[in-house]
């Protein structure tokens, strides 16, 4: 994991100081509320509809125990016992007070963390594969280039007002579990096609909300040290050519799709051949000092089997599921990659209380080398657990109601605060996720039913990527009642798409019913259960789906 | 009082803009600066004069127009039409870095506080602040921040570079 | 005719606030049951000292709402304005968490 160092803990330092300012500037009315407000949202604070709400950003979604504890410390003093994990791997709280931040953000900084860039018009959080480093499907570990670009991107002076928020994405691995082709600019780590050489597939002008659209291969192959030149490339364009007449057209896509393709990556091309010999040229001695930062831990050579493992399989089915749904193979053998749903029935999707991340932090410690990840499906990761210590995790996580066996299972499901919380919202998202959890909380139905997404959103800006879910909702206000849309066929990973509304919207207790309806004409029509409903909705189109729905 | 920083100290701004240039016979003496497409119309006129000569860009100007005249020009004036709209400070960079202008690059509008060290990193050195903003109070704005970590027109390198 | 009330955000806390007139002194209150409701005709006093909190910096965007007047008091017209007034109709995490401990 990067190591601050002392430039990195004064910037913080600073940045702290500088926020505090802003907050007693607007305190006495020096500053105007929209004036603070491009401040605040710089420094990841909105606020909502209950309260102010602080987004703290988990660069790459890494965390150590103690940055974890620290999250526990601050949801305790501050805020109501709990925080939320967003879908851009961040956390959020959601009831602090403005004359607490600046003393939040002085513990995150004791811990290197902040809130920097969390919101507002500018570069946010670079997101990534929460599997980084260890998954076996790995063609190079995309931390430290997400690392090069948190330290490019921060602070940038030229992108700090750009004409909306813009989001990268980097993968290093065959899956896509960072969903790269949804970001303003996606990277995707790949080999050249004519050398060992290590590059990048760039995507640019992917996005969700009232416009989604997937990302276009700008470039097919970009070398990597030429990543952070060609990125201030990109930027300098929709800096320059970005539409500001319009919010809802401000976005890159939009510049993309109107400017066309074609055109766009001619911009591209040219402002990069200008820079790409400056100082933003990575050298080999960058690379070697960043990826210091992220070498693989010291593992122990272990076989990879273990006879009490094998016993508690053969002998507690309910272990034996957690298995087969929650953990993953790791490349190092003898170790395995647990996921920690936070999707229980007793929870919001990505809700955890304080108590609950300060048991995480110490399961990390205890069984997975200190390090926790945040996933973009709102749960967390232990990525270093020796195989023979599952049968003990599994009995610590159960006890802390995170062991619900569903990863990426019906009930694993991606939800936006909705107006519960949002300001923006129009409708409510998480009653609508917990009686989807309620009506499916059965393991033999989810596990059947297999590989599915359900994501809800609570309004048309998508913070719950409902467009990329197998099925999605989406919540709108009609006259004064909260209605749902449904959209199927939409994929987050390597097969990237947008679904398709499939028809009127279902009022709040139809729409539970209606999903029940997808999913039976996918169970009814599969091939065989090896058939997941994404590859079954795509060979049988919607026409089903839409007569069992709406006769 | 100017309300004008000039290299982070207070300063009275001696410029003046000016765009009745109907008449060439009536060219004011003194320092003025001009709109671009004015600059574009009545270039050689304009260097019959003594003073020292500016150019205004709207902030969807490309700064190319005017690379082969920055030599003759002392003041290139960049705008912020509104705080979030931060076309200029693109335009600084490039007037600075890419086209080597080494006069005044002066922001005017939304010109505040919590803005210039970004506008500083990005080669402007002149700033006609906002009417109700107190230049004096804002002069501590340019160091609030120490630490930089990509190059702009204060720095050639990365900060990860900077410290071999 | 309309019945409103007018609320806002605090700005130091960011808590939901509505205004309250005192023989003129205005307050703000979390709670909407004590906020002053005014018909059409009286709402220019409520927007008044709404704006006036507003300048002195001890609230955030005022704005009108409709509400009723029931038995129970005072009820937003919207389920917007609603779950604003009464918090998330969700069980917080920590509430929920206890629950199933106790119950288990």
């Amino acid at each position: 994991m990067y190591q601050y160092s002392e430039q990195d803990h004064q910037l913080l330092l600073e940045r702290v100081s500088q926020f505090r300012g802003q907050v007693a500037r607007r305190l006495k009315g020096e500053l105007s509320e929209e004036e603070f407000k491009h401040q605040r949202l710089r420094n990841g604070l909105y606020l909502q509809l209950h309260a102010y709400m602080l987004r703290v950003a988990i660069p790459y979604g890494l965390l150590s125990s103690e940055q974890m504890r620290t999250l526990a410390h601050i949801a305790r003093k501050y805020d109501k016992g709990y925080g939320h994990f967003s879908t851009r791997q961040n956390i959020q709280y959601n009831w602090p007070k403005l004359e607490d931040v600046p003393d939040i953000l002085d513990d995150l900084a004791k811990v290197e963390m902040h809130a920097i860039q969390t919101s507002g018009n500018c570069i946010r959080n670079t997101t990534s594969d929460p599997l980084a480093g260890v998954a076996r499907d790995e063609i190079e570990d995309p931390r430290p280039y997400c690392e090069l670009i948190r330290q490019w991107s921060t602070f940038h002076p030229e992108f700090n007002f750009l004409p909306r928020k813009f989001k990268i994405a980097v993968s290093g691995a065959t899956q896509d579990r960072a969903a790269v082709a949804v970001h303003d600019i996606g990277l995707r780590l790949v080999k050249s096609k004519t050398s060992e050489e290590i590059g990048f597939e760039v995507y640019v002008g992917g996005g969700l909300g009232r416009t989604p659209m997937l990302g276009k291969v700008i470039r097919a192959f970009l070398p990597k040290q030429d990543m952070l030149t060609y990125l201030e490339a990109i930027l300098r364009v929709y800096n320059m050519l970005g539409r500001r007449d319009n919010i809802y057209k401000a976005r890159i896509k939009i510049l993309v799709h109107e400017t066309g393709e074609e055109k766009f990556r001619e911009l591209v091309e040219a402002e990069w051949e200008k820079i790409k010999a400056g100082g933003l040229y990575l050298k080999e001695e960058d690379f070697n000092w960043v990826k210091g930062f992220f070498n693989d831990p010291e593992y122990d050579i272990l076989p990879d089997q273990d006879a009490d493992f094998e016993n508690l399989m053969l002998s507690n089915a309910d272990f034996a599921r957690w298995v087969d749904k929650n953990i993953e193979l790791h490349k190092q053998s003898g170790y395995r990659i647990v996921y920690l749903s936070l999707k229980t029935a007793h929870q919001p999707p990505g809700d955890v209380t304080a108590d609950q991340m300060d048991a995480i932090a110490d399961l990390a410690d205890k069984y997975s080398l200190g390090h926790i990840r945040t996933t973009h499906r709102q749960n967390l990761v232990l990525s270093d657990v020796q195989l023979k210590d599952l049968p003990a995790l599994w009995g610590e996580l159960k006890a802390l109601d995170l062991a619900t066996p569903n990863y990426n299972h019906v009930t694993d499901i991606i939800s936006c605060p909705g107006l519960d919380y949002c300001a923006l919202a129009t409708a409510r998202s998480i009653p609508i996720s917990q009686a989807i959890t309620a009506r499916f909380d059965d393991y033999d139905f989810i596990n059947d039913l297999g590989d599915v997404s359900i994501n809800i959103s609570g309004c048309i800006n998508a913070c719950g990527h409902h467009h990329v879910a197998n099925i999605g909702i989406l919540g709108v206000n009609k006259k004064g009642t909260e209605v749902y849309q449904l959209t199927l066929g939409g994929s987050a990973r390597e097969d990237a798409a947008i679904g398709k509304i499939i028809g009127p919207a279902f009022e709040a207790d139809e729409i539970v019913d209606a999903v029940s309806e997808v999913l039976s004409v996918y169970l009814e029509n599969r091939e065989d259960p090896e058939e997941t409903f994404l590859t079954a909705y795509r060979r049988l189109g919607p026409a089903l789906f839409k007569e069992r729905l709406y006769g | 009082m100017d309300n004008y920083i000039k290299d982070r100290k207070v300063d009275s701004n001696e410029w003046m803009p000016f765009t009745g240039l109907e008449d060439g016979d009536s060219l004011p003496t003194g320092d003025i600066y001009v709109p671009l497409e004015e600059w574009l119309n009545a270039r050689e006129t304009l260097l019959t004069r003594n003073g020292r000569l500016g150019v205004a860009l709207r902030n969807t100007d490309d700064p190319a127009i005017i690379k082969d005249d920055l030599e003759r020009l002392d003041l290139v004036v960049l705008e912020f039409p509104k705080m979030a709209d931060g076309r200029a400070f693109t335009q600084a960079r490039l007037l600075r870095e890419r086209y080597g202008f080494k006069g005044e690059i002066r922001a005017t509008g939304d010109v505040l506080y919590d803005q210039l060290f970004y506008m500083q990193r990005c080669g402007m050195n002149g700033f006609e602040l906002r009417d109700d903003q107190n230049a004096s109070n804002s002069l501590k704005a340019f160091d609030e921040m120490t630490v930089t970590y990509q190059p702009a027109s204060d720095e050639e390198l990365p900060l990860w570079r900077r410290n071999k | 005719m309309a019945l409103q009330v007018y609320t806002a955000s605090l700005l130091k806390e960011g808590l939901v606030a509505y205004l309250a007139l005192d023989n003129g002194r205005p307050s703000w209150t979390t709670d909407i049951h004590l906020a002053t409701v005014s018909n059409d005709d009286a709402l220019e006093t409520l927007k008044t000292a709404a704006e006036q909190s507003e300048q002195d910096n001890i609230v955030v965007a005022p704005y009108a709402i409709d509400v009723f007047q029931t038995e129970n008091g005072i009820v937003a017209a919207t389920k917007r304005e609603q779950i604003r007034a009464a918090g998330p109709t969700i069980a917080l995490p920590q509430d929920n968490i206890r629950e199933s401990r106790e119950a288990a």
